[in-house]
């Protein structure tokens, strides 16, 4: 694959932050959060640099330090543009419209649990359909019903009994389900491709892990959030399928085809990937609207795995509702691009943050942070590699002043897909992982060697500099005792 | 994925092909008996686009009627479309299940172009 080989130039402006000064037509400066120092001959960092001249973008182009390439914009990218002004770009929300993760707290004692894990990961597996091309979690959907997915998200899949607790929803960002879908803006071949698809993992990075609260580092925040030593959680980690791929594939199309008759300032981008439209577009308009009905599959798709996940509880480990007391704890958007309000040079600006490969982190005190996590700042849940860990922590103030509300969203990847099978050619990562404790149920083994722990950067890594950096606080570690996996 | 071939049908076709075998992760597909499908794709605006117009048509029946492509003859290519003969066959999730999720073909560094004496097809998929 040809990616730029060119090289940034890089300053420390301090700890783990750098800054790739504005030169040539970059509209503001890039700011990287790196693990050590980064690399300029990164091709990601070239993409900050690129994304920095998106029309419309305030303050600076943003990168989190689990960053790697991706499609026109870094994963790990957050732009935000004026919502008037500015530009919107759909590689800069990424091919799987919202894809998150979820976290399920529950009351049950990781000890008591793992003599039966084995049984626990088989009867997920069984429940959650999962791998290429998985269906029929629920029966294939109406068109009229998959309208009511696109507009209503995660309230679609509680509406139909599909939940842990009746106010799930409202434990999502954005009440699981974001304003302005237009599931007109849907086309029939996105619908076709999601008609059959809610309820199921997929494949790849996609996962359902059993873990262990391992750690706790703010033991009050820890509590308020359900998480208590030695108690297990559930992880979900999915996006928008095939609907929302479909979306994407076909709004790159429409927007990269003649960018001149938006402007000049289209026309002379530096990447055609950062294939964009002016917000109020009759195209940008159509996009944001396909986006967030694309958005609003995801959450209904986490939701229904949700349901199916705490039913594959309850029948595993034969007991009831009030000894699992399943909650919901949060579910976060990975990549996504939505209106927020945000104070830019000391006044409130109405922008549009694109995150992709990176999580919302409000500070204490926000009115959009559900109000049992109002005090302490929203959930901000990064999960790891299947062998390690992953982490919970919470926003900060300084996040809303340095990255618009904007934390990591998990390891990164640190080899490719190729050569993680060549490191993991003649071995069992299934084997492995068994032999520290965790039990593994995964449809290929391909999979499990693309997905293994070598493949990732350590997240404890890329954690700790969000946490001394000051953009969001640590509050638990998870360790995986299963992982599920397409 | 980046396949040569004679002509860029040949290319193409190849290319097509070898998309087939990340779906099912190298394992056979019985081919349906019966006609070929004559698939007719509009592309552009140049030649890698229509290889990608292709490649997206196949992608799609994939994902909404499981169907692999186990033989194509690419009847004619240009940069304003692509059409071609078609023999499927059904995906199995059980003998297939090494198979790639491919979420998308992409335009990134796509290309159906010649190269030396013969043609190069190549497509950069989102997984």
């Amino acid at each position: 694959m040809s990616r730029a080989t060119t090289t940034v130039k890089l300053r420390r402006v301090e700890g783990d932050l750098w800054e790739i000064p504005r030169e040539g037509g970059m509209r503001v400066p890039g700011r990287v959060y790196s693990v050590g120092p980064p690399s300029p001959d990164d091709p990601a960092l070239q993409q900050v640099a690129n994304v920095a001249h998106l029309p419309g973008i305030l303050r600076f182009s943003l990168a989190m330090p689990d960053i790697h390439w991706g499609y026109g914009f870094p994963i790990g990218g957050v732009a935000a543009v004026d919502a008037e002004d500015g530009a919107v770009s759909p590689g800069g929300v990424g091919y799987d419209i919202n894809c998150g993760v979820r976290v399920v707290t529950t009351a049950l004692l990781a000890d008591e649990v793992r003599p039966c894990i084995g049984e626990v990961a088989g009867q997920i597996q069984r429940d959650v359909p999962a791998g290429v091309g998985s269906s029929s979690a629920v029966p294939r959907l109406s068109d009229e019903e998959l309208t009511d997915v696109l507009l209503h998200g995660a309230r679609w899949a509680v509406r139909r009994g599909f939940a842990a607790g009746h106010d799930d929803a409202e434990r999502c960002e954005e009440g699981g389900a974001l304003a302005g879908a237009d599931p007109d803006a849907v086309s029939p071949r996105a619908r076709a491709r999601g008609a059959d698809q809610v309820g199921t993992l997929g494949s790849g990075n996609h996962f359902i892990e059993v873990d262990r609260v391992a750690e706790i580092y703010e033991p009050d925040v820890a509590e308020a959030f359900g998480l208590l030593p030695g108690r297990v959680a559930i992880q979900i980690h999915s996006g928008s399928r095939g609907l929302g791929h479909q979306v994407c594939d076909e709004s790159l199309d429409a927007l990269a085809r003649a960018p001149a008759r938006f402007g000049p300032d289209y026309a002379s981008l530096p990447d055609p990937q950062l294939a964009c439209a002016p917000i109020r577009s009759p195209e940008g308009r159509r996009y944001l609207a396909a986006m967030a009905a694309a958005a609003n599959f995801a959450w209904a798709n986490r939701q229904v795995m949700t349901g199916l996940v705490v039913r594959a509880l309850l029948r595993a480990l034969r007991v009831s509702e009030g000894e699992l007391q399943a909650r919901l704890l949060y579910d976060v958007c990975h990549n996504v691009a939505k209106v927020e309000e945000h104070e830019v040079d000391r006044r409130p600006r109405r922008v549009l943050v694109h995150r992709k490969g990176a999580t919302r982190a409000f500070g204490p005190g926000d009115p959009r942070v559900p109000e049992p996590y109002r005090a302490m700042g929203q959930p901000v849940l990064v999960p790891g590699d299947m062998g390690r860990y992953s982490y919970v922590l919470a926003g900060t103030a300084r996040a809303m002043s340095e990255t618009f509300g904007s934390s990591c969203h998990g390891a990164g990847r640190l080899l490719s897909r190729g050569e993680a099978l060549r490191r993991g050619r003649g071995r069992s990562i299934a084997r492995e992982l068994e032999a520290r404790g965790i039990a593994v149920r995964a449809r290929a083994a391909k999979t499990l060697a693309e997905e293994m722990s070598e493949a990732y950067k350590d997240v404890a890594r890329v954690v700790a500099v969000m946490h001394d950096s000051g953009i969001s606080r640590l509050v638990a570690r998870l360790e995986p005792m299963a992982v599920v996996k397409g | 994925m980046r396949v040569r071939g004679a002509s860029a049908a040949e290319a193409l076709g190849r290319l097509a092909l070898a998309m087939s075998e990340l779906l099912t992760g190298g394992a056979t597909v019985e081919a349906r008996p019966g006609e070929d499908a004559v698939v007719e794709i509009e592309g552009g605006p140049d030649l890698a686009g229509s290889a990608v117009a292709l490649l997206r048509e196949l992608l799609y029946r994939f994902a909404t009627a499981r169907e692999i492509a186990t033989a194509i003859e690419v009847t004619g290519v240009d940069a304003s479309g692509v059409e071609a003969r078609v023999a499927f066959g059904p995906y199995d999730r059980t003998r297939h299940a090494e198979g790639l999720d491919l979420k998308a073909v992409t335009r990134h560094a796509a290309h159906l172009e010649r190269e030396g004496d013969g043609w190069v097809a190549q497509a950069v998929f989102d997984v």
